[in-house]
């Protein structure tokens, strides 16, 4: 099967799955048994918007009937007004996307980086001291709360050391943002040559993502270390032992026959990392679409909670597609089918 | 009766005896289990005698002593009411207990009747099931705790409802996992051929049988929920400060952090750590013991 015919079943699998979704974030707003209208507009909505709403939303028509009219805003692209912003939910998520996903995809990558070699290391050596000691430190890793890391992150390198800015934002109050390219400070500033607001992002990058890359590491130590022993007890390395080939040659087979379990577990734990990475901006003052939504859940802004909690299953969704993709290309054998 | 008495005190012997030798043998294969066992027991006696361990009472404002650093008196210092960290750390570990457990037992209510009943039918109901399990997936379980706690109202109740129904779902998947393989057992097929109905098919002869997977799991799940509830009062929804719960007394100390006054939420927050810790080195050992197939992984 061709890469763009997987691709074309892949998304109509994933129509069932977009229902389910949707259906999910427009009965969240019912669940309370509260007045899903009072929730949408929020404690300053006046009576004429609250009408307005009530007439959108159909509330006086059964519960289908007001389903379909949800599906029908939401491909219309409207799914609120966020009564904090006072702006169209759509355009304040969209306009965060990037700003969350400089954070998220940094942190995973260093996370990956130290991650599937200790992983890797740890299957190697199985039940030696090296692996005891990479259980225990990915344990520990899985045990800390997102936030009380970022918190414990920040008092130590920001007011014991000095080594870094308070974490207030993405650059230094005192230096004016690069023009929006990429909505990347950092990749902004170097690419306009602004150094002084490269160097900024950059320190204000710095402590984000190392708790990111912490919490996306001790799981994906966790998971490479368990396909990498797999994989070793497998027939196929047995036999290559047991032919005599150096160790060497044993490991890159090893290394070979784990990179796509592996690179398809990094991917799909991005998805759970949307979460967590919340948290982090949320300590952080990042600005992300992580606080907006936050933000939106602490103070009962349920319009743009409902975008959020939609954009992150939507997130999801595309990553598991590209995540089918990439093991397509990786290893056309699983297209067989 | 006399020697039934005595009959029964000498099994218990035999009893407490090979218990102690499970536990000693335990040990040796995962001594991290055992020391997670260690911390949970800890933590389940400061919540237990709390009252009696406390050295001050834990909502007791006190103006002459706010934000005191560690001392003799505060071992743990005094937070932004003058209240002692200590006792509240204590008494933290009562909401830690008294979250964890109520959801792993929401989660295996619901959880485990359903997997069982979707391994043992199959066909459209099991797919319909697994489906709806598996939609959860999209959704980061954290995020989607908060929301929905946060559009049900965020009573102590609806914490405990709602995160033992978004847990529910991994107990489903491995009940059914386990059922599906002992389905077309002589065991199972003799019970239906004798005319057991479907119930008693299900809880009686299935239930023991596929239940060590589930009950592998608890200890991971109730991390997962001391977890979610501390991150709901750190972000101030529901339990709200001065309530003595790690979350929220850490949202406390936030502040102060930067400030230097690192006692008020650093104390909480390691607590939290060790708790959370604790389950889930308990649970590692216990997926290693229970769980059938990293068992024979290990091996």
């Amino acid at each position: 099967m061709t890469l763009r015919a997987m691709l074309m079943r892949r998304l109509v699998l994933a129509l069932p799955l977009l229902l389910g979704i949707l259906f999910f974030t427009f009965m969240l707003v019912r669940l309370g048994g509260q007045d899903p209208v009072g929730l949408l507009a929020g404690p300053t909505a006046t009576t004429e918007e609250i009408e307005i709403i009530r007439n959108e939303l159909g509330l006086d028509k059964p519960l289908f009937t007001q389903f379909a009219i949800y599906i029908e805003n939401v491909f219309q692209g409207d799914i609120g007004r966020s009564w904090i912003s006072n702006r169209s939910v759509l355009h304040d998520i969209l306009e965060r996307i990037p700003i969350t996903l400089e954070l998220l995809l940094w942190g995973v990558a260093i996370g990956a980086l130290i991650g599937v070699p200790i992983g890797l290391r740890a299957a190697f050596r199985h039940d030696k001291l090296f692996d005891h000691i990479s259980r225990s430190v990915s344990l520990l890793g899985f045990s800390i709360p997102t936030y009380f890391l970022g918190l414990l992150l920040l008092f130590v390198f920001f007011f014991l050391l000095g080594w870094a800015p308070p974490g207030l934002g993405r650059i230094s109050l005192l230096i004016s943002p690069p023009p929006t390219i990429t909505g990347s400070y950092l990749i902004d500033s170097l690419l306009t040559g602004n150094f002084d607001a490269a160097g900024s992002a950059f320190s204000q990058l710095v402590l984000p993502v190392i708790s990111v890359a912490i919490i996306s590491a001790a799981p994906i130590v966790k998971h490479t270390r368990a396909i990498a022993l797999e994989v070793i007890g497998s027939d196929f390395v047995r036999f290559a032992r047991a032919s005599g080939l150096p160790t060497e040659r044993v490991r890159r087979i090893v290394l070979k026959n784990s990179s796509t379990p592996v690179t398809t577990f990094i991917g799909t734990e991005l998805t759970g990392l949307v979460g967590s990475v919340s948290l982090i901006e949320y300590v952080f003052a990042w600005g992300g679409v992580g606080q907006y939504g936050l933000n939106a859940i602490i103070r009962g802004d349920f319009a743009a909670v409902q975008g959020y909690v939609l954009f992150l299953a939507l997130f999801s969704l595309l990553v598991f597609i590209i995540v089918d993709l990439l093991v397509l290309v990786l290893e056309p054998r699983a297209g067989a089918e | 009766m006399a020697d039934l008495a005595i009959g029964s005190a000498a099994q218990n012997k035999s009893a407490i005896d090979k218990a102690w030798g499970r536990i000693v043998g335990l040990s040796k294969r995962s001594p991290t289990s055992v020391i997670g066992f260690g911390i949970i027991l800890f933590f389940g006696f400061l919540a237990l005698f709390a009252p009696l361990v406390m050295p001050y009472d834990p909502v007791q404002a006190n103006p002459d002593l706010i934000l005191q650093g560690p001392s003799a008196a505060h071992w743990f210092g005094t937070d932004g009411n003058g209240m002692d960290v200590l006792s509240r750390v204590i008494y933290g570990s009562r909401f830690a207990f008294g979250i964890a457990i109520p959801v792993v037992i929401v989660a295996l209510a619901l959880g485990v009747p359903i997997g069982l009943y979707a391994g043992y039918k199959g066909g459209n109901i099991d797919e319909i099931i697994m489906r709806v399990v598996d939609a959860f997936r999209v959704f980061p379980s954290i995020i989607l705790a908060l929301a929905v706690v946060a559009a049900a109202g965020p009573s102590l109740l609806n914490v405990v409802l709602v995160i033992g129904i978004l847990d529910a779902p991994i107990f489903v998947r491995v009940v059914r996992a386990e059922v599906l393989a002992l389905r077309s057992s002589n065991f199972v097929e003799a019970g239906v051929i004798v005319g057991n109905p479907t119930r008693r098919i299900l809880f009686v002869h299935l239930l023991p049988n596929a239940i060590s997977g589930a009950m592998a799991q608890t200890a991971v799940r109730g991390a997962w929920a001391v977890r979610i509830s501390a991150t709901l009062a750190f972000l101030g929804i529901g339990i709200q400060p001065p309530t003595p719960e790690w979350g929220a007394m850490i949202r406390q100390g936030a502040e102060f952090m930067v400030n230097g006054q690192w006692w008020v939420g650093i104390f909480p927050g390691v607590a939290l750590i060790l708790m959370v810790l604790g389950l889930n080195m308990f649970g590692d050992g216990l997926q290693d013991l229970l769980d059938p197939k990293r068992r024979s992984a290990g091996k």
